[in-house]
C-alpha cells in the first residue's frame, strides 16, 4: 500500500511540473536556511570538549587597581591571573592536572637556510594541557612532567606545520631551532580543530590551536612576552628589568585551567584559593572584595557570552522561516488537491477508506517534504561555504560551519515536519470530499 | 422590451463549432409573460445567456427596451444586467458565506444607492416573498423553496424591468415549484416582463405565450398547431 | 466598498483566510525582529575612524635577524625605513607608530586629575602620524624631532613627557576647555604628561568604551619583534603599492618579514561577524517576503478558483470587471491587515525574548509601520494576478448547472 501511495505521489507530481516544482522550491528554500542556520547555531554552541566541560575548571581572581573601579571585564574581574599568582596556584596538589596557558609569537627557522624563518603563534603551556584538553597527536605524545620544570628544549608541533618543517614525516626526535634555541620534537599533533578554541576565551575564541606548543617554564630564560591581552593597572620606579617586572607585576596575561573531578575536590580547590587570598591580603595585595572563581568550561561559554548571541536569534528565527514556507504551501497543496476532488470522489466511490485517502495524499506532501529537504540540504552547503568565506578571519578555515550527520539529520527531520504542516490541513480537506458530490455532471 | 434579429452564437471547442443558436430571431413586448421549452442541449441556455448579456453573439442584433446592445464594452453590459435584469437561477445562485440580507443586497452595490434606501429595499423585498424573519439566515440554514424566494428577492430589490429565469423551480419538489410561480406570476402581473426557460409543461402553460427552441432554432408551438396549446395543456393541468 | 459584507463573509468562511492571516502575522513579526537586529548590528557598521581609511595602509616589519636586539640598529632601521617608503611614489604620508585602526584593541593607561581616574588608549607616534591619519592638530602643537629623540630613549628620571591628546579626551578631562599645557599624571603618579596639543578625530574600538579617547606620546614605536608604519597613499594608489612597500622594504633590509595590509581590510575583519549577522538577515527577510508572497498567490489563486460561480453570479448580477478586482484586492488588504494586527502583537512577543539574547535589538514602532506598509504592498502585489483572473470569469459561468 505504501509504495502505491508513492507511486500515485510521484505521479501527481509530475502532472504539474510548474506547480510542484513551486513546491519543492519553496520547501528546499526553507530546509536550506533553516539548516544552515541551525548549523551555525549548533557548531558555536555544541559541547567543545565532551565529557570535560563540567570538570576543567577556569580561574579568577580579583587583583585589581583598589582604588579603581571594578575590572570591565564581563565577569567584573580580570579575567586573566598574574604571573606571581600562578607560580603559587601550581604548588596545589588538589587538581589532579592543571596549566597556565599564554599566547607567544616567536620566530621559527627552517632548517633549508635558504628558506625564510616564519614567525608562528606560540602556546606556552605545562605538560598536563595535552591531556586536559584531549589534544589529539599523530606522532609521539607530549614531554613528561618531568620536562615542565627544567624546563626541557622541548615542543609539539602542529600537523601543518610538520608539514611545512618535514615534509608530514614522522618527524619526531628531530630538532627545530626557535628564537635562538634549538627544541626537540616530543610529539605532532593529528588535525586539530575544536569548535571553540576553550583553553583561550580571551583571544581569538574560533582561531585554530597554534603552531607550536612549548614548555611554559622557557618565559623566564627566553623572556617571552603575551602576544594575547594584558591587563595591567601597576607601575614601576626605575629600569626594573623584564624578570622583575614578571615576577612582581599585578599584570595579568595567564589563563589558569583546572581539573577538579569531583565535588569535594571543588570546594578544597574553593578553598584553597580563598586562604590564598586572605594570605596575601595581610601583605597588602587583594584589597578588593574577596571574589575568587572557579568556572567550568560549559558555565564559562555562556557567561562570556563566547557563542554570538545573534546566532541562537538567527537559528530561531530560520526556524520561524520554515514554518511560513511550509504554511505558504498549505494554499498550494489545497488547490492542487481540490482540483482533483472528482477523482477523489470516484475513489471514494469504489471504495477507498478515508484514512487512505488521507495518507496518500500526505504520503504526496511528505515526499514533496523530501524532495525539498534534499534540494535544500544542497542549498545548506552553498550557504555554509559562503558563511565560511564571510567568517573566514574568525574561524580561520574553510570549513568550519559543516554538516556533521547530526545536522542532515536534522535536515530530514524538519522537511518532514515542513511537509507535515504543509500537507495535514490539505489532505484533510480532500478525504473529507463526500463521495457523491463529484460523481455527478462529470 | 427585447427584439433579437438573426442572431447566431457559435461555441468553438477545439476544431469542433457548435452552432447554439442559428438565425434566431423573437421579440417580447413589454410586461409579457413568455416561457421557453425545448431539449437539453437545443440553446435554451446559450438563448438566455445572450439574452441576459451574459455572453456574446457572432452575428444579428440585439435590441433591448429599445437600445442596441450588439456592441456594448464589458463595463456597458455590466450596468444594464444590473439596472434592466433580473436574474433566477436553476440552482438559486446565492453566495453561500452571505446571509439573506447581504445575499439581496449584492446587485445594490454595484450601483449608486444610499445605505437607508438599500436597507428599505431590502426589505420590502424579503416581505413580499416572505422571508423578513430570515434575514439573518445563511443559505444553507434554509430550504429550497427558501433559497429561490430569496434570489427572487435579490431580483425585486433591483426592480429590472426584464426578468430572464432559468429553469427556477428545476430544483425543487411540486408544492414548492408551484408556491415560486406564484410569485413570479404575481411580479408579472405588475408588469415586468418574465422570460423563463422551463421543461415543466405545466408551469409552460402558465405563460401569455409558449416558445419552443430546437437545434438552435425558434419555433412557434403556438402558429403550428391547430390548437391552441395554452388551453390545452390547462385542460390537462385540471385533469390531473 | 463593501467592508460590511465582505468581512462577515470572512468571519464564515474562515480556513482560506487564516492561513494568509498566519503567513503574515508570523512574517510581520519575522522581518520586524530582523530588523531591530540588523539596526543593532550595523549600528557599529556605521561609525567612522574619522582617518582616511581608504587610503591607509599598516605595514608591519617582523624582524628576525640577530641585529635588532640592538636598540640603535633598530632605531635607525626605522628612520631608513621611513626614508624608503616617503620616497615611493604615491606614498602621501608615513608614521612609525603602534596604532593600528580597526585592530579592535590597541594599548590602553588610566591617566589621573584631581580625584578621579579615566581610561583612555595610549600609543607611541611620531610628528608625521596626524598627517599620515588624517586628522588636525587644532590646539597647541604638533612633537618636534626633538621630541620625539627625547622621547625614545629610556630616561630612569621620569621627566615629564609632551602628549597630544584626542578632543574627546581633552572634553571629557576639562569639560570647560582649557587642557593645553595642564599636566596629567598616571595613577601611580610617577608618569607625568603636559598637554602641549589636542587633535580633532580619533576612534578606535576598543574592548572597554574609550574608543575616542586617545594620548599620543612621541617616540620610536616597536621592539625586536616586531615594528610598524602606518603608510597614507595618494587616492587611488593604494592597490598598487601594496606589494611596491613589500619589495622596497626588503629590498633595504632583508632580516625580517614583512606585511602590508589595507586598514579597510583590517576593519573589514573586524566587522565580519556584524556583517555577517546582517547579510544573513537580510537573506532571510527578501526570502521570507518572496515565499509569504508565494504563499499569498497560491492561496488566492485557490480561493478564486473556489468561487468561480460566485464571481459568475456577481458579474451576472451586475458586477463591472473592475468590481471583482476590488473584490478580490479589498479582501486581500483586509486579510493582510488582520495578519497585521496579530502579527504587531506577536512581533512584540518575539522581541522580549529577542532582548534577552541581543539587548540592543529592542523593537522600535516605526519599523513594525513599515513592515506593515511592506506587506501591504506584497499583499496587494501577490494578490494583483489571481484576483486579475478572477476578474475575468465569465459571467455566463453563473448559468452553467455544476
Amino acid at each position: 500500500m505504501f509504495a502505491y501511495n508513492l507511486r500515485l505521489a510521484w505521479k501527481s507530481l509530475l502532472r504539474n511540473p510548474v506547480l510542484s516544482t513551486l513546491i519543492v522550491g519553496g520547501i528546499a528554500l526553507g530546509v536550506a536556511i533553516s539548516t544552515a542556520f541551525i548549523t551555525v547555531y549548533h557548531v558555536f554552541s555544541r559541547d567543545p570538549i565532551p565529557g570535560k566541560s563540567d570538570v576543567l575548571f577556569y580561574v579568577q581572581m580579583d587583583n585589581w587597581d583598589p582604588t579603581a573601579p571594578p575590572h570591565p571585564h564581563e565577569s567584573g574581574i580580570p579575567p586573566q591571573i598574574s604571573y606571581r599568582d600562578m607560580r603559587e596556584l601550581m604548588r596545589s596538589k588538589i587538581p589532579v592536572r592543571q596549566s597556565p596557558n599564554f599566547l607567544a609569537s616567536l620566530y621559527v627557522f627552517p632548517r633549508d637556510a635558504k628558506a625564510r624563518p616564519s614567525q608562528e603563534p606560540i602556546r606556552m603551556v605545562f605538560s598536563d594541557f595535552f591531556p586536559m584538553f584531549d589534544v589529539p597527536f599523530r606522532y609521539g605524545a607530549g614531554w613528561g612532567r618531568a620536562a615542565d620544570a627544567g624546563p626541557e628544549p622541548v615542543v609539539v608541533i602542529s600537523s601543518e606545520l610538520n608539514e611545512r618543517l618535514f615534509g608530514g614525516r614522522d618527524s619526531v626526535g628531530e630538532t627545530i631551532r626557535i628564537d635562538r634555541r634549538e627544541f626537540r620534537v616530543t610529539g605532532v599533533m593529528a588535525p586539530w580543530r575544536p569548535s571553540i578554541r576553550i583553553y583561550d576565551m580571551n583571544g581569538d575564541v574560533f582561531g585554530e590551536p597554534e603552531s607550536v606548543f612549548m614548555p611554559f617554564n622557557w618565559i623566564e630564560p627566553m623572556e617571552i612576552r603575551t602576544a594575547g591581552n594584558r591587563d595591567n593597572w601597576q607601575s614601576f620606579d626605575g629600569d626594573p628589568t623584564y624578570l622583575e617586572i614578571l615576577r612582581r607585576s599585578e599584570g595579568c596575561f595567564l589563563q589558569m585551567w583546572v581539573e577538579l573531578p569531583d565535588e569535594a575536590s571543588r570546594q578544597a580547590y574553593a578553598r584553597f584559593l580563598d586562604a590564598y587570598t586572605t594570605e596575601q591580603r595581610k601583605e597588602g595585595r587583594f584589597q578588593r572584595p574577596l571574589d575568587n572563581r572557579i568556572t567550568s568550561v560549559r558555565n564559562l561559554i555562556q557567561d562570556w557570552e563566547v557563542v554570538p548571541p545573534q546566532s541562537k536569534a538567527i537559528a530561531a528565527i530560520s526556524i520561524l522561516f520554515l514554518i511560513v514556507a511550509a504554511l505558504n504551501l498549505v494554499g498550494l497543496f489545497l488547490g492542487k488537491f481540490l482540483a482533483r476532488a472528482p477523482q477523489v470522489g470516484v475513489r471514494r466511490a469504489l471504495g477507498a477508506t478515508r484514512g487512505s485517502i488521507f495518507l496518500q495524499h500526505l504520503i504526496e506532501c511528505e515526499l514533496v517534504g523530501l524532495i525539498g529537504g534534499a534540494i535544500g540540504l544542497l542549498l545548506s552547503f552553498g550557504v555554509l561555504a559562503f558563511f565560511n568565506t564571510v567568517f573566514r578571519r574568525m574561524s580561520q578555515s574553510e570549513d568550519f560551519f559543516h554538516l556533521d550527520l547530526t545536522m542532515v539529520l536534522a535536515a530530514v527531520f524538519l522537511s518532514l515536519v515542513a511537509g507535515a504542516i504543509a500537507g495535514i490541513y490539505p489532505a484533510w480537506r480532500i478525504c473529507s470530499v463526500p463521495p457523491a458530490r463529484y460523481l455527478r455532471n462529470q | 422590451m427585447l427584439k433579437m434579429e438573426g442572431l447566431t452564437k457559435i461555441y468553438r471547442t477545439g476544431l469542433v463549432e457548435t452552432r447554439a443558436l442559428r438565425d434566431f430571431t423573437m421579440e417580447v413586448e413589454q410586461g409579457e409573460f413568455v416561457t421557453i421549452t425545448g431539449p437539453s442541449g437545443s440553446g435554451k441556455t446559450t438563448f438566455l445567456n445572450v439574452a441576459g448579456l451574459l455572453d456574446a453573439f457572432e452575428q444579428g442584433r440585439y435590441f433591448l427596451d429599445g437600445l442596441d446592445v450588439s456592441r456594448l464594452t464589458d463595463s456597458q453590459m455590466s450596468r444594464i444586467r444590473n439596472e434592466k435584469i433580473g436574474f433566477i437561477f436553476q440552482s438559486f445562485n446565492l453566495i453561500p458565506d452571505l446571509d439573506v440580507f447581504d445575499n439581496i443586497d449584492v446587485p445594490l452595490r454595484y450601483r449608486k444607492v444610499s445605505a437607508a434606501e438599500r436597507k428599505e429595499r431590502i426589505e420590502r423585498a424579503a416581505a413580499q416573498v416572505g422571508l423578513s424573519s430570515r434575514l439573518r439566515h445563511l443559505p444553507s440554514q434554509l430550504s429550497g423553496g427558501q433559497q429561490q424566494r430569496v434570489s427572487i428577492a435579490r431580483v425585486l430589490a433591483g426592480d429590472p424591468k426584464l426578468i430572464l429565469a432559468d429553469e427556477p423551480t428545476g430544483n425543487l419538489d411540486s408544492t414548492m415549484a408551484r408556491e415560486i410561480m406564484d410569485i413570479l406570476e404575481d411580479i408579472n402581473a405588475r408588469g415586468t416582463t418574465l422570460i423563463m426557460v422551463t421543461h415543466n409543461p405545466e408551469h409552460a402553460a402558465r405563460a401569455h405565450r409558449q416558445l419552443h427552441i430546437a437545434d438552435g432554432r425558434m419555433v412557434d408551438l403556438e402558429r403550428i398547431s391547430p390548437f391552441p396549446l395554452n388551453r390545452a395543456a390547462q385542460a390537462m393541468s385540471v385533469a390531473n | 466598498m463593501p467592508f460590511g459584507p465582505i468581512f462577515r463573509a470572512m468571519t464564515r468562511n474562515r480556513s482560506r483566510f487564516l492561513l494568509i492571516v498566519a503567513e503574515v502575522a508570523l512574517t510581520l513579526a519575522i522581518v520586524a525582529n530582523c530588523v531591530s537586529l540588523i539596526r543593532e548590528s550595523q549600528a557599529s557598521l556605521k561609525v567612522e575612524s574619522g582617518f582616511d581609511d581608504e587610503n591607509l595602509l599598516w605595514v608591519g616589519s617582523r624582524p628576525f635577524a640577530e641585529a635588532f636586539r640592538e636598540d640603535a640598529y633598530l632605531h635607525h632601521a626605522i628612520d631608513s625605513d621611513l626614508v624608503t617608503l616617503r620616497t615611493l611614489p604615491g606614498v602621501r604620508a608615513a608614521s612609525n607608530t603602534s596604532f593600528i585602526p580597526w585592530i579592535g584593541g590597541g594599548s590602553s593607561t588610566e591617566v589621573r586629575l584631581g580625584g578621579n581616574r579615566y581610561r583612555t588608549q595610549i600609543y607611541g607616534v611620531d610628528p608625521a602620524v596626524f598627517d599620515t591619519l588624517g586628522v588636525t592638530v587644532i590646539q597647541g602643537r604638533n612633537f618636534t624631532p626633538a621630541e620625539l629623540e627625547a622621547g625614545t630613549g629610556s630616561d630612569p628620571d621620569k621627566v615629564i613627557s609632551p602628549v597630544v591628546i584626542s578632543e574627546a579626551l581633552a572634553k571629557l578631562l576639562y569639560p570647560n576647555g582649557g587642557a593645553l599645557g595642564k599636566i596629567i599624571q598616571d595613577p601611580s603618579g610617577t608618569d607625568s604628561f603636559d598637554v602641549i596639543g589636542v587633535f580633532d578625530r580619533f576612534y578606535n574600538p576598543y574592548g572597554w568604551p574609550i574608543g575616542e579617547y586617545a594620548v599620543f606620546l612621541p617616540r620610536r614605536s616597536g621592539g625586536f619583534s616586531n615594528f610598524g608604519f602606518l603608510v597614507r597613499t595618494q587616492p587611488g594608489q593604494k592597490d598598487a603599492l601594496m606589494p611596491e612597500i613589500e619589495k622596497a622594504l626588503l629590498a633595504s633590509n632583508d632580516g625580517r618579514n614583512v606585511r602590508v595590509r589595507a586598514i579597510q581590510d583590517i576593519r573589514r575583519e573586524y566587522d565580519s561577524r556584524d556583517r555577517a549577522v546582517v547579510m544573513a538577515l537580510n537573506a532571510v527577510m527578501i526570502l521570507l517576503v518572496f515565499v509569504t508572497a508565494l504563499g499569498i498567490v497560491g492561496i488566492t489563486s485557490f480561493s478564486v478558483a473556489e468561487r468561480q460561480k460566485q464571481i459568475g453570479t456577481r458579474r451576472a448580477l451586475g458586477a463591472t470587471q473592475g468590481d471583482i478586482l476590488r473584490h478580490f484586492l479589498l479582501e486581500n488588504w483586509m486579510v493582510t491587515s488582520i495578519g497585521a494586527v496579530l502579527g504587531t502583537g506577536l512581533a512584540y512577543a518575539i522581541n522580549v525574548g529577542l532582548v534577552t539574547l541581543v539587548q540592543q535589538a529592542k523593537l522600535e514602532a516605526w519599523v513594525l509601520a513599515a513592515g506593515v506598509g511592506l506587506l501591504w504592498v506584497v499583499g496587494l502585489g501577490a494578490a494583483l494576478g489571481p484576483a486579475l483572473r478572477a476578474a475575468r470569469v465569465a459571467p455566463a459561468i453563473a448559468t452553467r448547472s455544476v
